[in-house]
């Protein structure tokens, strides 16, 4: 018995030394960051591209904010309308937006804007659990919180089980949303949902080229880059930079439409001298990410190039593969994605042969594809694609490691850097 | 002393002197873990024919480590296992415990000492939780784990937003010390082989390890020896969740940096390593080695598929192959089927 009382003793004081600890470390960190309104976007100032205007929007953007977004203020869609849809998102830029809403709004998933407009849009994904996702949402409250008609945002992640994704999907379609965001991480399979809310009148609209069959008719339209000209770009890279021997690949989830375009035409674009020894799923996990550079490089310790997505997950999970196997972090890397991360562990490493070229991770797409949805509820006919042309960035010309910028942020984000700082203090 | 499974008790009958009981022990006892080492075996010589470069140094440079991790969080399932639960807690302390590795550790070697503490106690926490909640109020473990391990992931996911977002590397000492290797093999490696032999020690030749294996073999009978039954399933889930946050640690040191995903890997994993190590569900006996290398051979498989190239739905046929065949030849079985051979050869009193 008393050994017995002593053993719960024991117990007790581990419980409540455990306890002490966590909350000792769990303690809010960051302090609270005085909420401000301000500009919607970045690069508010300057020069202003485009003119005219119609169905509730001003076909024109500050060329400042196009040039953080885009790199260069003419990397707008060619066709007409496209372009128009374009420079109307962006240009929401200008507008205010109250960040302590935006901030709540974020936190909780969802919110009242406060204006009274009869208008709801939802985002909805398949998954949310990365900064990529996460910053894509605060885009999405930003431009939302531009129209004062919009009275509610909701936001829905289905982490990663696909029935609740089309549970949510239906859910938004019961609710009578006004209009739905969403990036398809389950491609096609989402085609009856979205049916099914385009002919509810709920106007669809998916970003970060996330592709689903029919767009125009099964659902709005897609916005994001040409993915095959993306992979075309990369295999140029890889095509003047290697020259010859072994490139990996990897991608997201298996299927998925972003990677399945690029990779297809870098492919058919490569030399014959370049060996793509390796095209493995992610699912943009950068724990998955470790397993699988550490099993190229078993194989092929000379690797000298990998195409990926995620900048970001190259310089955590892939730079520890490297580093576990011995190998040094260099060759030629192609990234769709722009993290400061990435950028500032090059800096860090001051490898002449490590080379990186990127793109931009394109969060603020998500703001034409709300726009989009927008102007067709206006009446606008929108067109089935807006795509943006492709231009890599080179590392050494133009660095990542943004000043001030999360490691895990993008820089070609339009979220205001000091929202971002109380996103993530 | 042996400890009787839950299925039929061992037959001595024609057998009935010392050395013919010890002989009949020892048989049962080796098929019951022998078929783990045979599965490894096999595992190994197939990677050398079909995946030869999966037992390169460049590769066991990643398996050693990751196996290691995944080991600890086995034995850790394996010590509740053997009191006949199940845990499934698991994914939410190994993420915690890494995101205050990060957030705790912001960067900093000062602060590692505290953020291991932190990390050990949020281990430390949610085991005497699941072990009051399955072991004295008697809730049924497989409900009561996964609940309190969504509560834990949520927290979880709630401070990597807040904190370690903006700061997802863990301090540089512990990521430079879990590069570092002795004898051309990785500290994380040493350090979780020591635990395991520790372990293996304490529960064979200890009184503690020795009533430990009593009461899951057969509970009423403990009880009416006078073992706290109760106590030992508290202890159980206490020392599985010290074990899966020393994982935690471990892991935050070969990732470098921790992303929302950490830990999720760890739900089903460690209970296909323990099964397959030969362990019974129900309760009652298993090996810390068997287990340690059970683990080992499920990550020694991921990494060949990879290496072999295989297409990623390939992949998951074969893992999942895989595991169905480690479970039908399982130690467990084995015996429960030795068991009963041998009760056939036996005549009746």
């Amino acid at each position: 018995m008393r050994r017995k009382r002593q053993f719960v003793a024991v117990l007790m004081l581990a419980a409540a030394t455990a306890i002490a600890l966590v909350m000792a470390a769990s303690g809010t960190a960051g302090g609270r960051h005085s909420a401000t309104s301000g500009p919607s976007g970045v690069g508010t100032g300057g020069a202003v591209v485009g003119s005219g205007g119609g169905f509730g929007e001003t076909y024109s953007a500050p060329k400042g904010t196009l040039t953080h977004a885009l790199f260069q203020a003419n990397l707008l869609p060619p066709g007409k309308t496209a372009r128009n849809i374009s420079l109307a998102a962006y240009g929401r830029s200008t507008k205010t937006a109250n960040y302590a809403l935006a901030l709540k709004c974020w936190k909780n998933n969802g919110c009242s804007t406060g204006t009274h407009g009869k208008l709801t849009v939802a985002y909805v994904e398949g998954f949310g659990e990365n900064t990529f996702r996460q910053m894509s949402k605060m885009e999405f409250i930003l431009q939302a919180l531009t129209y004062p008609q919009i009275g509610k945002i909701i936001y829905r992640s289905a982490h990663s089980d696909l029935n609740q994704a089309i549970a949510d999907f239906k859910s938004m379609i019961a609710q009578h949303v006004s209009a739905i965001v969403t990036y398809p991480d389950f491609g096609d399979a989402m085609i009856p949902v979205f049916q099914q809310a385009t002919k509810a009148g709920i106007p669809v609209s998916t970003y970060a080229w996330g592709y689903v069959s029919g767009p125009g008719s099964n659902y709005t339209t897609v916005v994001g880059e040409d993915t095959c000209k993306l992979g075309k770009a990369f295999a140029n890279v890889m095509n003047t930079k290697v020259g010859s021997g072994n490139i990996a690949f990897m991608g997201g989830f298996p299927g998925n439409p972003l990677s399945a375009g690029w990779q297809k035409c870098e492919q058919a674009a490569l030399n014959s001298s370049i060996n793509v020894v390796a095209n493995d799923p992610t699912n943009w996990d950068p724990s998955k990410v470790q397993g699988i550079v550490a099993g190229i490089l078993a194989k092929y310790p000379d690797l000298k190039g990998l195409s990926y997505e995620d900048a970001l997950f190259m310089s955590q999970g892939g730079y520890a593969a490297y580093q576990a196997a011995n190998i040094p972090y260099d060759g030629v890397f192609t990234y769709r994605t722009d993290e400061a991360g990435m950028g500032c562990l090059a800096d860090k490493l001051k490898d002449p042969k490590l080379q990186i070229y990127y793109y931009t991770a394109g969060n603020a797409q998500i703001r034409v594809a709300l726009t989009a949805d927008m102007m067709k509820l206006a009446g606008a006919k929108i067109p089935p694609t807006i795509v943006f042309p492709i231009q890599l960035q080179q590392q050494t010309k133009r660095d990542m490691c943004l000043k001030g910028y999360p490691g895990t942020a993008s820089g070609t984000s339009l979220i205001p850097l000091s929202l971002l700082h109380q996103m993530y203090p | 002393m042996v400890a009787a499974s839950r299925s039929s008790p061992p037959p001595f009958g024609r057998f009935a002197g010392a050395s013919g009981r010890r002989l009949i022990t020892n048989a049962v006892l080796a098929a019951r873990f022998l078929p783990v080492w045979l599965a490894a075996g096999t595992l190994l010589v197939v990677a050398a024919f079909a995946a030869p470069d999966a037992l390169g140094s460049t590769s066991w440079s990643f398996v050693l480590p990751t196996a290691t991790v995944l080991a600890l969080a086995a034995l850790g399932q394996m010590l509740v296992v053997m009191q006949g639960g199940i845990d499934l807690s698991t994914p939410g302390v190994i993420s915690f415990g890494g995101n205050l590795i990060a957030g705790v550790g912001a960067g900093s070697d000062h602060k590692l000492p505290v953020a291991i503490l932190a990390a050990l106690g949020v281990g430390v926490l949610v085991g005497l939780v699941n072990g009051i909640l399955v072991g004295v109020l008697r809730l049924n473990p497989l409900i009561v784990t996964l609940a309190v391990g969504q509560i834990v992931l949520a927290w979880s996911s709630k401070y990597s937003r807040d904190v370690v977002t903006n700061q997802p590397n863990v301090p540089a000492g512990l990521a430079s010390w879990a590069r570092e290797r002795q004898l051309g093999v990785s500290n994380v490696f040493w350090t979780g082989l020591a635990i395991t032999v520790v372990l293996a020690l304490v529960i064979r030749y200890t009184v503690l390890g020795r009533r430990f294996q009593a009461v899951g073999a057969n509970p009423r009978a403990a009880w009416m020896t006078g073992l706290h039954v109760r106590t030992h399933v508290v202890l159980a889930y206490t020392a599985a969740g010290t074990l899966y946050a020393v994982a935690a640690v471990l892991l935050a040191g070969v990732s470098i940096s921790i992303d929302p995903a950490f830990g999720s890997a760890y739900l089903l994993a460690p209970i296909a390593a323990v099964v397959i190590a030969g362990a019974s569900l129900a309760g009652g006996l298993a090996s810390a080695t068997s287990t340690w290398l059970a683990a080992l051979a499920l990550t020694l498989l991921t990494q060949m598929l990879v290496i072999m190239g295989l297409s990623a739905a390939m992949q998951y046929v074969v893992f999942g192959a895989a595991i169905i065949a480690g479970m039908v030849v399982s130690g467990d079985r084995v015996a429960a089927v030795l068991n009963r051979g041998l009760q056939l050869v036996t005549p009746p009193p």
